[in-house]
């Protein structure tokens, strides 16, 4: 599961519950972030988009760059492609503030109305890395602080995920090029 | 041959010849294994290293990420020069502040390691690679942290 390409029908990952006889899938929660231009925003706001997210920080010493590196490689494959968003979420609130975002993206060389960078309450980012199943945890004796995975993570216009990969492993992000075409084939069945 | 017909009667004795002989071509093939690796990569402990202190910020290829950190073919003059090589890896960078971001000082390696180190960056990616010896390494570590 996760990287590996389910042509047909990719999975609802998370916990399934049922209520009143409605099958209600895992939801990303739909919290306030700010961008890296001090732009409020919810996902939800995208619209009918799919999303792609991740968990970094800029001063990361360890797995970020790497993780990022392949962002961009998903970045450049859906940079054409509207029905695809990209957000990166810090998870350093003290030293990444807005403008340290911004001057991150503008040295990444990205266009930030495809790619935003966001940043919000602490706790919040915290407990949404939760819910994107990225373990994250503040951990002094890690390098600069914190200890987190670098999965990368792909959500539905729904709100749902449907699949991941290692962010830290190439063939890994490789294959989930297939996963990305089959959540859009699913949920976009005509193209623009 | 006399000595070896003797031997020939003890089973015990022609098992212990039988094994040392299949000992001695076990040693033979992984010798030549281990020849052939060498012949493939002559720097190998330094790309390991490589892997272990730089891959992540520089990646794999020495590509880097966009303007946060360059790459490292881009970077041939001081790939070049052996002694501001070596003190850019143990001093690092402070922060650039068109970019926010720092090179971490490495100060774990040891003599021996930065020289692989560096003997492999310079076989990689320099455009006139030197190779430089520990004794040098030392030499010019100990003049870069006097500086």
């Amino acid at each position: 599961m996760g990287c590996v390409s389910e042509p047909k029908q990719l999975p609802h990952l998370g916990n399934i519950e049922i209520i009143k006889g409605d099958t209600i899938y895992h939801t990303v929660p739909d919290v306030t972030l700010t961008d890296q231009d001090s732009q409020v925003l919810k996902i939800s706001s995208f619209g009918d988009k799919i999303i792609l997210a991740d968990f970094f920080f800029t001063s990361c010493p360890s797995i970020c760059p790497r993780v990022q590196k392949e962002m961009l490689r998903l970045y450049d494959r859906y940079k054409e492609d509207d029905r695809v968003m990209i957000i990166s979420h810090t998870i350093d609130q003290r030293n990444d503030s807005v403008s340290v975002l911004k001057r991150y993206a503008y040295n990444l060389g990205v266009d930030t109305e495809k790619w935003k960078f966001v940043t919000g309450v602490k706790d919040s980012i915290f407990d949404l890395a939760d819910q994107y199943f990225v373990s994250v945890v503040e951990d002094p004796t890690a390098p600069m602080g914190f200890d987190h995975s670098g999965r990368i993570i792909l959500v539905d216009k729904n709100r749902h995920v449907r699949g991941y990969c290692e962010g830290t492993d190439p063939e890994s992000v490789t294959a989930f090029f297939k996963t990305v075409d089959a959540l859009l084939k699913e949920q976009f069945p005509k193209k623009p | 041959m006399k000595g070896i017909k003797g031997l020939e009667s003890f089973s015990v004795c022609r098992t212990f010849i039988l094994k040392s002989m299949f000992i001695f071509l076990a040693l033979l093939v992984g010798q030549w294994f281990v020849m052939a690796g060498c012949g493939e990569n002559p720097y190998r402990q330094g790309q390991d290293l490589y892997i272990v202190h730089c891959e992540n910020c520089h990646m794999r290829d020495g590509s880097g990420l966009g303007k946060l950190i360059p790459a490292l073919d881009a970077s041939k003059l001081t790939l070049s020069d052996p002694g501001k090589l070596i003190c850019l890896i143990r001093k690092g960078l402070p922060v650039n502040k068109q970019t926010g971001q720092q090179m971490p000082a490495n100060t774990i390696l040891n003599d021996v390691e930065m020289t692989n180190l560096i003997n492999f960056l310079g076989s990689k990616y320099s455009s006139n690679p030197q190779t430089v010896q520990v004794e040098a390494v030392k030499k010019l570590l100990s003049a870069c942290q006097t500086e």
